[in-house]
């Protein structure tokens, strides 16, 4: 009889859960007795411990009602039993599914660990999430992001000339910072022993870690390179339940690697970036005999355990604690390693609690971000974490994943912890001492100090005019210190009228916009400015602190903007930025 | 080189990015509500400008199964072809495709085109299989050619080895 009122979509749903069945999948599918020890273990239940749609045994519901009603006998014989007789009918029904696939859970796998069945329900709500989006039905940032994976090549949509465009940047600046010609990121390297695959979030917004990474690759001595292409080592299928993305990222990244003829591919620290590169994406894209694959988490260790470079932990003094990423620790079983590491270069380690695998998600969930529509709900969810985090007194919170370090930004500003987030990537090139590497490769000349850059560049913005659109009087201020002291002609506006107004009339050569601003939000007049024939090809840096910038870069209106900085903001950075970002829009006129 | 030639005609097959080809036009497998979006959308509008979105804002839709043509803007192809073929596995999707493919040929001999690239149509985001989608867009390319028209030559860019191959066989089964 449900046959019969079935749409199109819901048909396709099941036959494609057909092909997702295997021993594992209906192991956990079956092994459900809704006893409801996982409840608590999850983030979402406690956050919201009235609501039984938020339990592990609800989510995973969904999927095991269609398995029931199509592949279980007990579906057959007693429908209103297992629920077989509830399956969804409708495409409204689909859009329910959607905000429970993807808004109420964000595949941390904690509920597993408490299980005495074993039942993997981050599995069976990322098949959800697949068989949803087979059929077009998903959150539009998760669209954008597939979308922008599939066909650019990363989950970010950098295009090939502007990736290499900030490798290059990064590698000048390295070049300058140790004053030395051969400390550059070598690039399509054949023959090198390591491939380095990045997340595209440092592209993009956090290019500093890419040269921390190069430094740390030259003070090592070591033979490596990044490729131009198949360099993102992040996975969006693995976020969206899309194996057949899943796959095709994988492949690009191995195929990459054979093709440069390297020993092996370093993953920079991302967790989802290594479970879908190291372990997951193996199976996806089919590959028999995988290029040896690891994390730049072993990598830095490794150098420093075989003393190919050497760290002072004192340089990093600040009392830190450590975040595990649910995809490096509960699911790729990376435990002892990075705390390993982080004592060597810090000097005040304390472990928050729970740890390891039994850490509590940040709610990053390896993509998480991507959904503007549900953040508020992620946010309240993230208050465990947030009082793990309040209870170590830690003034660092330490972590290897890129989306971690978005999802514990953004809970750090909602529940105001007086902290900040850093990589051990970071934290190990703040810790170099270059003074006494010995150089097993080649012998070079270091410098005994970092060099300072020449006083030809104190007015980096000379001759530029800069709008600066922030409704804080006193970071309007500051920003508009920092751009004068660089030489620019700065104006500013305090609302987002005032500032089309004001782009309009001046054409400044660049706009540093607030998002968070009464009226008018950032959000909107970055639409508008984008939208505008004025002002469409003015570039913009995005300057917040606050977590509705994700809707600018995942849901796309428009083309994204040039730049992002988080509040509070470093002045140097600032100005790199804008100087960069002003060049760079030279380079592309000409 | 994976190519058929169909009389003085050709079907070639490229790992090219199919933004930055040197072609008359290329082929965009745009929405019904011709939204660029992200993707090779996000490449046309950051490679060739907003005027290219401001154009089709002008046009407003495209049904599925047609195709609408705007200019390049600073882009090296004079013309974009953005057709809507079948997405998420929707009713009759061969049919749709098939109809599409056609659609964005004829676009293309209206403006004189004589080099049209086309990708891979919906095989990647929108699920498209790709033994299907390599049949009929090959079958349907070929059976135009045929036929005369302006259209010298028709490439399908297939960066990815996973299209590549599938695109491969199908070209060279009927060379």
């Amino acid at each position: 009889m449900a046959n019969q009122a079935k749409t199109h979509k819901i048909k396709m749903m099941e036959e494609q859960l057909a092909k997702k069945l295997n021993r594992q999948v209906v192991g956990s599918l079956v092994g459900c007795v809704h006893c409801g020890m996982c409840d608590e273990s999850c983030h979402y239940v406690l956050a919201f411990p009235d609501d039984h749609k938020m339990t592990p045994s609800y989510k995973a519901d969904q999927v095991r009602k269609l398995f029931k009603a199509n592949h279980d006998w007990t579906g057959s014989v007693f429908p209103w039993w297992v629920g077989a007789d509830k399956v969804p009918l409708s495409d409204d029904d689909l859009e329910t599914l959607k905000d429970i696939a993807f808004g109420t859970c964000t595949n941390c796998r904690r509920c597993t660990l408490s299980c005495p069945m074993g039942v993997d329900t981050a599995t069976l709500n990322r098949i959800m999430r697949g068989l949803l989006s087979h059929v077009g039905v998903m959150p539009e940032g998760v669209r954008v992001v597939s979308k922008d994976q599939w066909e650019i090549g990363n989950q970010m949509g950098v295009l090939k000339e502007d990736y290499i465009d900030t490798i290059e940047w990064m590698s000048e600046e390295l070049e300058e910072d140790l004053g030395h010609a051969e400390a550059t990121i070598p690039m399509e390297k054949k023959g090198a022993k390591i491939m380095y695959c990045i997340n595209p979030r440092e592209v993009k917004y956090d290019p500093r870690t890419i040269k921390e990474a190069a430094l740390i690759f030259w003070a090592a001595g070591e033979d490596w390179t990044m490729p131009d292409e198949g360099w993102d080592n992040t996975n969006f299928g693995l976020f969206s339940g899309d194996d057949g993305l899943g796959g095709a990222c994988a492949k690009r990244e191995y195929e990459k690697a054979r093709e440069l003829g390297v020993d092996k591919i370093v993953i920079s620290e991302c967790g989802h970036g290594f479970r879908s590169t190291r372990f997951e994406g193996v199976n996806w894209a089919g590959e028999s005999e995988p290029v040896p694959m690891e994390s730049s988490v072993m990598t830095m260790l490794n150098y420093v355990r075989e003393g190919k470079i050497k760290v002072d932990p004192t340089k990093n003094p600040e009392k830190m604690t450590f975040h595990d990423s649910c995809n490096n620790a509960r699911s790729g079983g990376f435990f002892e390693e990075p705390r390993e590491l982080l004592n060597l270069v810090a000097m005040d380690f304390q472990e928050m609690y729970p740890n390891r695998a039994e850490g509590f998600c940040c709610t990053g969930g390896g993509g998480a971000m991507s959904m503007s529509e549900y953040t508020p709900r992620r946010l309240e969810s993230a208050k465990i974490k947030a009082d793990q985090i309040r209870a170590t007194g830690a003034k660092v919170v330490v972590t290897s994943c890129h989306n971690c370090v978005d999802g514990l930004n953004d809970l750090i500003k909602h529940y105001k912890l007086d902290c900040e987030v850093k990589q051990l990537v970071n934290l190990v090139a703040n810790a170099l001492v270059l003074d006494e590497v010995e150089k097993p490769v080649e012998e070079v000349a270091v410098p005994e100090e970092i060099t300072v850059k020449p006083v030809a560049e104190a007015e980096p913005l000379a001759g530029r005019k800069i709008l600066v659109v922030d409704d804080e009087e006193d970071v309007r201020t500051f920003l508009i210190t920092v751009f004068e002291d660089a030489g620019a002609e700065v104006i500013s506006a305090a609302d987002g009228n005032e500032a089309i107004a004001m782009a309009r009339e001046h054409l400044p050569d660049l706009i540093s916009l607030d998002l968070s601003m009464p009226g008018k939000d950032g959000v909107e007049t970055f639409v508008e400015l984008r939208s505008t024939a004025e002002t469409e090809e003015i570039p913009v840096c995005v300057v917040t602190g606050h977590p509705e910038f994700r809707q600018v870069i995942y849901d796309r209106p428009v083309p994204p903007p040039e730049g992002y900085l988080g509040k509070p903001v470093d002045e140097d950075k600032l100005v790199a930025y804008a100087s960069h970002i002003l060049e760079h829009r030279n380079e592309k006129a000409n | 080189m994976v190519e058929r030639k169909i009389g003085d005609k050709n079907l070639r097959l490229v790992r090219e990015d199919i933004t930055e080809m040197e072609v008359d036009a290329f082929v965009f497998d745009i929405t019904e509500d011709v939204k660029l979006g992200s993707g090779f959308g996000a490449a046309i509008q950051q490679r060739g400008g907003i005027v290219i979105q401001k154009e089709l804002d002008e046009i407003g839709g495209c049904p599925t199964g047609e195709a609408v043509v705007t200019e390049a803007g600073i882009l090296k192809a004079d013309w974009i072809i953005h057709a809507n073929g079948p997405k998420f596995r929707e009713e009759d999707e061969e049919g749709k495709l098939r109809k599409t493919v056609q659609s964005a040929l004829a676009r293309a001999e209206e403006k004189g085109v004589k080099r049209l690239a086309f990708p891979p149509m919906g095989t990647g985001l929108y699920q498209v299989p790709l033994d299907l989608c390599s049949r009929v867009m090959v079958k349907t390319i070929s059976d135009h050619l045929a036929e005369g028209g302006t259209l010298e030559e028709v490439l399908i860019a297939a960066p990815d080895n996973r299209e590549f191959d599938p695109f491969k066989a199908q070209i060279q089964e009927g060379a």
